[in-house]
């Protein structure tokens, strides 16, 4: 730092000039790193006006109702006659369902971390940094995953931790009773959080406006399961059908009570009752779905793929 | 017996802070379409402030997103910084800042965020990318808007915002693609300002434009690529060397000029009036003595001697003739 003029008269006027960065400088993955905090932050509006911050806060107060709800009546009652009954106001199985409502989160949060990088032509930006376009994509998918994980299981964690405090028969007999809680729940919301990720940055990145991306990511969802829920109520006399595995809606609900009950249960909703091997359909095309989403990714950003 | 010489005791410097800016060989590349962006080019320029000239379409962005390892060429070799691309290109990246042409920022964020967000991108840790974020603003003169959204800036000011983001990792080499593109006069000369300043912070500059003007004033080397091939490069200083043409500007009477050419002649000077009181005399055969002739006649003749200078081809002119040979 030069003085330009002597302090002796007064005070003095600095020329910080530029100074050079000798200090810490990480490669691909330290920048990998940083698109998914970026990610992250600009879901959660954080940075960013009161408006953006509205969605993803009353979304993670909505999911958490139901935990708090449950609690809630448990501590009321928990020394009277009411505590004595064994009731289920909402099993952990359930609560993944209860994750469906961050479908909307999804449909506004994925295109708004995906479509104006390319709108606003800034992706040339980006990689002309140590990024390639896997990078991106990990990141981008990432980032939507660990908020959809964060805000299905945070609840359940809630829940958990709650019903372990008020139960009458102490916790660690609860914590033995609900061990297989401990990985099943994380594996459910897992997959419907990859689900919703992958399905939904797929979608985003085939267009640069928001408004598209979350409308088509939507319809991508619904107008498979309508159809769906039309074809099985036209076929159904009382008898599922392979087709009720088409209610995208349903799949990764279909997964988790594959991951809770070793069968799928839900032929009420999915008109799967008695279909032989829905498990296995659901799971392959889970596992088509998720293919299709990353090749879709891996082709849109292969301008930058060294 | 004899010492052993200084130098000798000196370790060699490490490769990237003396290897050459850009080293291309035989380097073509076509895209799937048939079109081909550059043929053949074999270039090696010293760092420091290189101006990469050519008209529109003439291959200048083809071989930035060539150096900066986003497309690999059809055939031959690139190096940058005295790295093969070919070899490491993210790492590659991680050195370089690029400035592109077009309009590139996210509207909705501050300058303050969108540059720490480049640092943090190009691998700085996110407190370090703040600090450096304002830092370069200040340097770019853009630290009264820090914390005003980019989509509010005028012309001038992204384009500043986008330097800073290139400076913002402080990059060995940083890519400008028309950095004056758009700017009104004061624009302009503001950001030329600011690159011809980036040679004194040790920076390298690669500086694309179809303005041989800007080049001319802030680089001190040239190559200049016309539909895909090479026309010249080299040192500006060499390039634009004098072309045996004195100019001279006379007044004092209305045909000064003419006067002036008349009274040459007599003495075997060959010179010719470009208008009333300007002359170009050709010096060849004459060498300095010609300066004294003309100092002389001008004393004689009563005429009043405004300004002599040795003419030098501009880079327009270079460019030019050398884009025509066959």
């Amino acid at each position: 730092m030069s003085a330009l003029s002597p302090p002796s008269l007064g005070g003095a006027v600095y020329d910080r000039g530029y100074r050079p960065y000798d200090g810490p400088r990480g490669g691909r993955s330290a920048a990998g790193w940083a698109l998914w905090r970026l990610t992250l932050r600009r879901a959660l509006g954080l940075r960013r006006s009161w408006r953006q911050k509205v969605l993803p806060w009353t979304l993670l107060g909505l999911v958490t109702i139901p935990a708090a709800v449950d609690l809630g009546v448990r501590y009321a009652t928990r020394n009277t006659p009411l505590g004595q009954i064994d009731f289920e106001f909402l099993t952990f199985r359930d609560y993944v369902g209860v994750s469906t409502m961050l479908l909307l989160f999804v449909a506004v949060s994925a295109p708004d971390v995906i479509c104006p990088d390319r709108h606003d032509r800034v992706l040339p930006l980006i990689f002309s940094r140590p990024l390639t376009g896997d990078d991106y994509v990990l990141a981008k998918v990432g980032g939507i995953f660990a908020l959809v994980f964060g805000f299905s299981f945070l609840p359940q964690v809630l829940l958990y931790i709650g019903q372990m405090l008020v139960n009458e028969d102490g916790s660690l007999t609860f914590v033995g009773d609900h061990l297989d809680v401990l990985w099943k729940v994380p594996l459910s919301v897992g997959i419907l959080a990859l689900y919703y990720a992958v399905v939904s940055v797929a979608v985003a990145s085939l267009t640069d406006r928001r408004i598209v991306g979350g409308l088509a990511f939507l319809g991508a969802i619904f107008i498979p399961s309508i159809v769906s829920a039309a074809v099985v109520g036209a076929a159904n006399q009382g008898e599922g059908t392979i087709f009720g595995v088409l209610n995208l809606l349903n799949l990764p609900l279909m997964l988790r009570d594959v991951v809770f009950e070793g069968e799928i249960d839900i032929d009420r909703d999915a008109g799967l009752s008695g279909v032989a091997g829905a498990g296995w359909a659901a799971l392959l095309l889970y596992v088509a779905i998720i293919a299709v989403g990353l090749v879709v990714l891996r082709y849109r950003y292969r301008e930058a793929r060294s | 017996m004899t010492a052993a010489p200084p130098a000798a005791a000196i370790p060699p410097p490490p490769l990237g802070p003396t290897a050459s800016l850009l080293r291309t060989t035989a380097l073509t590349h076509a895209y799937p379409d048939g079109t081909v962006a550059l043929t053949d080019l074999a270039i090696e320029v010293p760092r420091g402030s290189v101006g990469l000239v050519g008209a529109n379409g003439a291959g200048k962005t083809t071989l930035f997103r060539l150096m900066l390892g986003q497309m690999f060429p059809t055939s031959g070799t690139i190096e940058v910084v005295g790295r093969p691309v070919a070899e490491d290109p993210v790492g590659i990246r991680g050195r370089l800042g690029y400035m592109p042409e077009h309009d590139c920022l996210p509207n909705d964020q501050t300058a303050a965020d969108l540059v720490a967000t480049f640092g943090e991108l190009a691998g700085l840790p996110a407190q370090a990318a703040r600090q450096r974020a304002s830092d370069v603003l200040d340097l770019v003169g853009l630290d009264e808007a820090r914390f005003r959204p980019v989509g509010g800036f005028s012309t001038g000011m992204r384009q500043r915002a986008k330097l800073a983001q290139a400076l913002v990792a402080d990059p060995e080499l940083v890519l400008l693609d028309e950095p004056t593109a758009g700017l009104d006069p004061v624009g302009r000369e503001e950001m030329l300002d600011l690159v011809g300043r980036l040679g004194d912070f040790g920076i390298s500059v690669l500086f694309a434009t179809h303005l041989l003007d800007d080049v001319q004033r802030v680089c001190d080397h040239v190559v200049m690529i016309d539909a895909g091939h090479l026309v010249v490069a080299g040192p500006i200083d060499a390039l634009v060397e004098r072309t045996g043409v004195l100019r001279v500007e006379v007044g004092g009477r209305a045909d000064a000029g003419e006067a002036l050419v008349a009274a040459l002649g007599e003495r075997s000077v060959a010179a010719v009036a470009i208008d009333a009181h300007l002359i170009d005399i050709d010096t060849a055969g004459h060498g300095d003595d010609v300066l004294d002739t003309v100092r002389d006649l001008v004393a004689d003749l009563g005429l009043r001697l405004y300004a002599l200078s040795s003419r030098h081809h501009s880079l327009d002119e270079l460019f030019v003739a050398e884009a025509q040979r066959p």
